[in-house]
This record gives C-alpha cells, structure tokens and sequence, in this order.
C-alpha cells in the first residue's frame, strides 16, 4: 500500500523514544484519513454497536425501567423467564425446523436452477432466465408476499383456482396449520433462491471445464461427474450460500407478519416474531433476552458451518 | 428431446417467478367481484382504475405522500450510505494497519452478523434517546450502513494501483485532493452500482421505517402496503393496486441496471 512506503523503519535504538516518535508520526500520517472515516465510524457506533450493547444490557433490565435513565438491573430475571414459557421452546424448535427446511429447499432450487442455466443444453435465453429469477430478489419483500398471501386465498386466490382447473384437491395455504409453513417457505423460496442461484452461477464461470471433459474421456457417468468434479468446485459457493442462508431463514421475520401473524394456532411462530411480540408489548426485558439468545445461535451455527468448510478446503 | 426437458423446466421455474407480477397487475385493474368470479383472467375485462383511485388517500396518509416519504428516505439514505462508505472503506483501505480501523472493520463486522429484525428493536431505543423518533432523520441514517456496500467499495480501493497514488503525492497533492480529484473519478462505476443497489435495498425497508415512525406522516409505500393490507374489510384491489406502486420503480430500475446490479450484489456477498 501506498501509505506503508511512506513510513520510515522503525528506529532501531532508544525504545520508548524512538516508540513515541513512530507513534506521533503515524498519527501525523494517518490523521488526515481518520477525518474521512468519522462518518461511517459514527453510523457504525451509533447505529450498530451501540444498539448491540445496548440490547444485551436491557435484556438484564426490568422492563419497565427499560427506557429510564437509570434502569433497574433484575440479572439473569428475564432469560429465566424465557426458558420457563413452553411458548418460547416450541418457537425455537419451529424456527430451527423451518431454517433447515428452507435452507434445503433454497439452495436446492437455486443450485438446480444455476446448473441448467449453465448447461450447454440451453441454447438462448440465458438472459431472460436469469432475469426472471433474479427479479423477486430486488422486488420489496412486503410487496411479493401481499401479493403471495392473495395467491393462496381459498375464494380470491389464483392457485387453488388453477389446482381446481386441474381437478387437483385445494391447498390449504396460510389458513391451514398443516400447510402454513410450507407456504411461508414457498413465498420466501421466490424471494431468496434468485440470490442464491447467481452465487452458484458466479462460481460454476470459473470452474475447470478440462476436469468435466476428462471426466467424459474416462467414462464417467453424470452422475458420477457431478458428484465428484462439479460439486467440489463448487465449495466456495456452498460455503457462502450456507452461512447466509442460515443467518436469513434463523431470522424469518417479514413473511410472518405479512402472511400469518404467526399463525394459525402457532404453526408460523418463529422465534424473531415471538421476540417483536414481546417488544410490541412494551416487554423489552424478554424481548431482548430472545434477541441474544437467537443472536447466540445465528453466531454459534454461521461460524460452525464457516469454520467446517474452511477446515474442509485443504 | 434433453434441450426440450430443459427449455420446459427453464419455462417452468420462470412462470413461478413471474407469474405473481403478472396477477398483481391484472388483479390492479379488475374489480374484486371479477377477480372472485374468475380469479385465473390473464387480461382485464375492462381496465378499472377504482382500485388506484381508492387508495390515493389512506386514513390520514396519501398516496402522494407515502411515495415522496419513500423517494426522500431511499434518496437521503443512498446518498448518505454511498459517501460515507465510500470515505470510509478508502480511509480503511489506505491504512489498513492503524489499530483504530482494524477495530472498526471488526465492529463493523460484527454488526453486520447481528439479526438485522433483532438490531431494529435496541436501533428504536438508540433512536428513543437521541430524540429522533418520529422525524425523517433517525429512519435516514439508520438505513445508512450496509455490508454489501461496505465490501463492493473496499474490493475496489484494494485493487487500485498504488502507483496512481504516489504519482498524486510526488505531484505535490494534498490527500483530499487526491481522494477528490484522482481516486473518486476512477471510482465512478463502483459509486454508480453501490448507489443503485443500496437505492433497491433501501426501498424494500419497512421495518425500521415502522418502528421509529410514531404516526403515518413518515411511513413509505411498503408500511403503507403492510398497513392497508393488515386491515379489516378487505379492499383486494386497493391492495394490489397499491403493491403495483410499490413495485414498479424499483422493478424498472433493475430492469434497466440489471448486470451493474446482479454482478455488484454477487461480488458484495462473495466478499464478505
């Protein structure tokens, strides 16, 4: 970097001196770039860290001293609380279920999809596909799944009016526990896999295509090729889909409230609407307890899965 | 016959992700009683602009109103968001080794892991003490930081050459001459596709607009959306009607930036 060739080496006797010297130089070089970084610094404080610490604070507050200046500290009062509501268990196994769930089902589709728009079989439309895909990833998220909920309404929606065309039974869609989840999942199928799917294209442009064609020279079957050519290559993308498909769907929050309410009868209530919840009724102290303990698990399952496909790079 | 397979898998999967638009804008125009009478139509009866009509006043928010709020905010937002992330990835990536950035970048960092829904909760207590709730400024500059943003910029300040710099300073320029007359002008693509891609983003945010708005006077068109979609006495054509208007500015935007935008978010993601 420019700015290194501009330091001058370390002095090589009289410690503290020579320390305090480099120091005051540095601050001297570095001063002018410390005034660039102030605004984004302050944004970062003020609307990232700040907030984190703070919500791990009130969550050992009582919650109606929350938002007084000197709150009262009650320990570990409402994280006990938490852990003593079935409530909160049963929402936490929902949004595990649904996490994985989605998690499969996104990158399914979206490798799927990524592998035939790769694929030579394709001759034109590439193009088109690949915007049809990805538009549902730019368009407002409240926007699609009004617009998903109507789909799935049993007089007005489109769906179960086709189903009907086809002389299939009805699909129960939001108003149905059986299959609430499954249409949460297929609203946010159309909302996310578009992103996933150009992650894996990004990566399918710079595999080693000699590999597949040695592959077909030895006789390999397809199957066999993609297994075991294709699919390492693409690590880096699996990789980086999992970490943020996993922090997205640990999180589910928009589709809820637009769709379900959390509903019916609990089928859709996933922990981060369980925690807005609490929040909208003033309990700011449980509430924010919910936040760190799903916080924990983002962190704890992100990481693990980076740290395993890192570890499996060798 | 495979090229056949895969054409009709291709046409399968693009009908799925497209269908939901072309509904939304036929239903836009239908009355409710048609759409419940026939909810399949691939084109209007007539073109009924009721559903439009009914929703330029929304209880005591307008139409006109809710779309200037979501112009001003994204606009304010993504000007805010482009220079100071700009200023700082560059300032970060000049000195990558003084202590101060390398804990901002961690910080930083961190933030950008933490459930965004979650931070939103503790942002409304930030924002309750600064004295910003219900005003533009808190929702502004809450909307102002980004990871994707932050990363497209630091990719591209690491790549530039440093003898680009050094030629500057032998020159005998200062560092915000440097910064405003070598470096900016040669960051002009990569300004261009952040600006785009935090405009998409910003303008599908609601729930923060929600949560430091205290009444309707700020809310932008997706709260409007989720408002007049949450109430009782369902107006089904006002709703979609309302979701055409929410969708189509940014629907044409990437239509019309659609490699700058799907390259930039690739490479944004890869990044971080």
């Amino acid at each position: 970097m420019a700015s290194a060739t501009l330091a001058s080496p370390p002095p090589l006797v009289g410690g503290g001196w020579g320390e305090g010297w480099r120091l005051l130089r540095a601050w001297r070089r570095d001063s002018v770039f410390y005034l660039f970084a102030i605004p984004f610094a302050a944004l970062t404080i003020v609307f990232g860290l700040w907030p984190i610490v703070l919500s791990v604070m009130t969550s050992f507050t009582a919650s109606a001293t929350a938002l007084k200046s000197v709150p009262v500290y009650v320990g570990f009062a409402n994280y006990t609380a938490i852990l003593r509501d079935p409530l909160f268990f049963s929402s936490l196994g929902l949004t595990l279920l649904y996490a994985v769930l989605a998690v499969a089902a996104n990158l399914g589709v979206a490798l799927a999809y990524a592998l035939l728009l790769d694929s030579p079989l394709l001759a034109g439309g590439r193009g088109f596909f690949k915007l049809a895909m990805f538009l549902p990833v730019v368009t407002p998220d409240v926007a699609g799944y009004v617009v998903w909920r109507w789909l799935y309404d049993q007089s007005f929606g489109a769906l179960n009016a086709f189903l009907h065309l086809l002389g299939l039974p009805a699909f129960g869609g939001v108003a149905s526990p059986a299959t609430a989840m499954l249409a949460v999942l297929v609203a946010e199928l159309w909302h996310h896999a578009g992103f996933y799917a150009v992650i894996f294209l990004a990566n399918l442009a710079v595999c080693e295509r000699a590999l597949e064609e040695a592959a077909d020279i030895d006789g390999a079957r397809p199957w066999q090729k993609f297994c075991y050519v294709v699919l390492p290559q693409l690590r880096p993308a699996i990789v980086i889909n999992l970490v943020y498909a996993l922090i997205q769907f640990l999180k589910t929050f928009t589709v809820v409230v637009v769709m379900t309410k959390g509903g019916p009868s609990g089928a859709t209530n996933f922990l981060s609407y369980y925690a807005y919840q609490f929040f909208d009724q003033a309990r700011y102290g449980e509430a924010t307890a919910m936040a760190t303990v799903l916080f924990a698990i983002v962190l704890l399952m992100a990481t693990a899965v980076y740290a395993l496909g890192e570890r499996g790079r060798v | 016959m495979k090229r056949a397979l895969a054409y009709a898998i291709a046409v399968v999967a693009s009908v799925f992700f497209l269908y939901p638009y072309l509904w939304m804008l036929v239903s836009s125009f239908r009355t409710t009683a048609a759409v419940l009478r026939d909810p399949l139509r691939w084109w209007p009866e007539r073109f009924d602009l009721s559903g439009f009509a009914s929703i330029l006043q929304m209880g005591d928010l307008s139409l006109l109103r809710a779309t200037v709020n979501s112009l001003a905010i994204t606009g304010a937002s993504t000007a805010l968001a482009v220079l100071a992330t700009a200023l700082g990835a560059y300032a970060m990536t000049r000195c990558p080794r003084a202590l101060a950035f390398r804990l901002l970048r961690y910080g930083f960092l961190v933030t950008m892991m933490y459930p965004y829904m979650l931070l939103v909760i503790p942002v409304y207590i930030v924002v309750y003490k600064l004295g910003l709730l219900g005003g533009y400024s808190g929702i502004v500059l809450f909307l102002a930081v980004g990871p994707i943003q932050f990363f497209l910029f630091e990719q591209f300040f690491r790549t530039l050459p440093a003898e680009v710099i050094e030629a500057a300073t032998i020159d005998g320029a200062g560092e915000a001459a440097i910064l405003f007359r070598v470096v900016l002008p040669m960051a002009r693509p990569v300004v261009a596709t952040v600006a785009i891609i935090t405009f998409l983003l910003n303008w599908a945010q609601w729930f923060p607009v929600l949560v430091i708005s205290t009444d309707s006077d700020t809310w932008t068109l997706p709260v409007a959306l989720l408002n007049v979609n949450g109430e009782l006495g369902t107006n089904f054509q006002g709703i979609m009607a309302l979701a055409v208007v929410t969708t189509i500015p940014v629907a044409l935007l990437f239509l019309a930036a659609q490699r700058q935008v799907m390259q930039g978010m690739t490479e944004g993601a890869v990044k971080g």
